[in-house]
């Protein structure tokens, strides 16, 4: 087991087998992203929060756009089984303690989003001298830079003055969704040889 | 490697030499992390004092909590990692950040402690760092943990320094932008946004304390360790030459001497601090000079100090 990806071939390249799990796991996670955002946005454009949710939609849709076309994608075996327990994590659950309907389903949303941006960093299982220069590399550096950004929009809306009354249950809710999230990704890259580390 | 628990988070932190020796805790600064502090292990370490470092939480390999990250909370973690020390003498010592952190515990706590060195800190935020934590802030944000580092490593290191490293900066930056994560740095530069000046409190540290701020310093510049001299009654300021805000990076065997020199002079009762100005030697042993008499120690140039 090793913390960082390889070994790398002659041209730096990410050995095939372990480009196609991060990459379904990064695909799985974003899509179902994306999906949702789709289904929140709305027809049109009324509200600032609006404009961040169609950004994050066409964000999280270039990710996964990048992702299929930068992958050197070969057969894994495993990835039925855990491409359905990935997409059944990122159903919508209630969050305990957020009575209000129309609340609970924008910080079920925003928790997952943050876990996913927050907790995923795809960048730092690079080792380094990885090719700069292949697209598969490159992908992943893009991804965490665009995660970073993309947790702007959660953020501001899970720190925000009109959850305080939620507090404890909004923090009790993300860091649930980042141990969630967190075992998957270890989980997925556990099977093609890398540990990453897990705080708890 | 041990941990502390507090609450649900678990602190990481690391605990050397003889378990009767003084001790000292070394507080890291924003993106630093425990083994940032080797040098100084080592050095003190054979001066004869135990030595406890730890990530802060929200840094290192400390739990990174999600969403808030409070400044009382690091606090408790230096508690409970003081709480392992026993009854001995304890010094307490941190940089920027931990510097802030220490003093917290020294006002809460001071009855814990037989002496602090607070570097490269501060006390309140004054305009400038207001805006330049602000800026440093946008910076993570836009461009990542990696640009925070572009923007801190010249800000706060000597040309001396940086210059036979320039062509290796991404290793010496690697360290750092793999232990640390952005949501997490965030949540630390956030916890400013509730923070309460500490001037008011400054005056109940009643533990003698050596202020060490670097010559060149402009992140916390002079001003703001004077606040730290002026209200702390057992104080003493230490002018590091040609040191900028991160110097216990770049001058770790003069910055051990002094620390070993402070608490030494505590325990064998020759510490008097008397809220004087002093300028460190360049070297380690070497001798502390008072700053020149009449001038004024918050200009950089010559001019005569103002009559009291």
């Amino acid at each position: 087991m090793s913390r960082f990806l390889g070994p790398l071939d002659s041209e730096g390249r990410i050995p095939s087998h372990q480009q196609t799990r991060i990459a379904a796991f990064l695909i799985s996670a974003h899509g179902a992203l994306a999906r949702q955002y789709a289904i929140a946005l709305p027809m049109r454009i009324e509200a600032a929060w609006q404009s961040e949710l169609n950004a994050q939609f066409y964000r999280e849709s270039e990710i996964v756009s990048l992702l299929q076309r930068s992958t050197s994608w070969v057969p894994d075996m495993a990835l039925p089984y855990m491409a359905a327990s990935w997409e059944t994590a990122w159903l919508p659950k209630p969050v305990e303690g957020i009575i209000d309907q129309p609340s609970a389903l924008p910080i079920d949303l925003a928790t997952r989003a943050h876990a996913i941006h927050a907790g995923i960093r795809p960048a730092a299982l690079l080792p380094v001298d990885a090719n700069a220069n292949d697209p598969f590399v490159l992908a992943l550096r893009r991804i965490e830079f665009e995660s970073g950004r993309l947790l702007q929009a959660q953020i501001p809306l899970l720190k925000s003055d009109s959850l305080v009354p939620f507090r404890d249950a909004v923090s009790t809710a993300l860091e649930r969704r980042h141990a969630e999230v967190r075992k998957l990704w270890a989980d997925a890259l556990e099977g093609v040889g890398i540990i990453v580390r897990q705080e708890r | 490697m041990p941990r502390l628990v507090h609450g649900s988070y678990r602190i990481r932190y690391e605990l050397d030499g003889p378990a009767n020796a003084p001790a000292y805790v070394l507080v890291n600064g924003l993106t630093q992390y425990s083994e940032l502090w080797s040098a100084y292990r080592e050095a003190l370490l054979a001066r004869g004092f135990r030595i406890a470092t730890f990530d802060l939480l929200g840094q290192g390999e400390s739990d990174k909590p999600a969403l808030f990250i409070s400044q009382e909370d690091q606090v408790t973690a230096l508690h409970l990692l003081i709480g392992e020390l026993g009854d001995g003498p304890i010094f307490l010592s941190g940089i920027s950040f931990g510097g802030l952190i220490a003093l917290r515990y020294a006002i809460e706590h001071g009855e814990r402690i037989s002496g602090l060195v607070p570097m490269s800190c501060f006390a309140e935020l004054s305009p400038q760092l207001l805006l330049l934590g602000n800026a440093l802030r946008t910076g993570l944000i836009l461009g990542g943990t990696s640009y925070l580092q572009d923007l801190l490593l010249p800000m706060n290191l000597s040309d001396q320094w940086l210059k036979p490293l320039l062509d290796k900066l991404d290793s010496v930056k690697r360290q750092g932008w793999l232990v640390n994560d952005l949501y997490a740095l965030q949540n630390l530069m956030e916890s400013f946004l509730e923070f309460k000046p500490l001037t008011p409190r400054l005056s109940t540290i009643a533990v003698p304390t050596m202020i060490l701020n670097g010559e060149f310093d402009f992140l916390t510049p002079r001003a703001m360790h004077e606040t730290l001299r002026v209200e702390i009654p057992d104080s003493s300021l230490v002018i590091i030459p040609k040191a900028y805000h991160a110097f216990t990076l770049e001058k770790s065997a003069l910055t051990a001497d002094l620390l070993a020199r402070f608490a030494d002079d505590v325990l064998a009762g020759r510490w008097h601090g008397n809220r004087a100005v002093w300028i460190a030697p360049e070297e380690p042993g070497g001798e502390l000079a008072p700053f020149p008499a009449g001038y004024d120690h918050l200009r950089a140039i010559p001019v005569r100090a103002a009559p009291p």
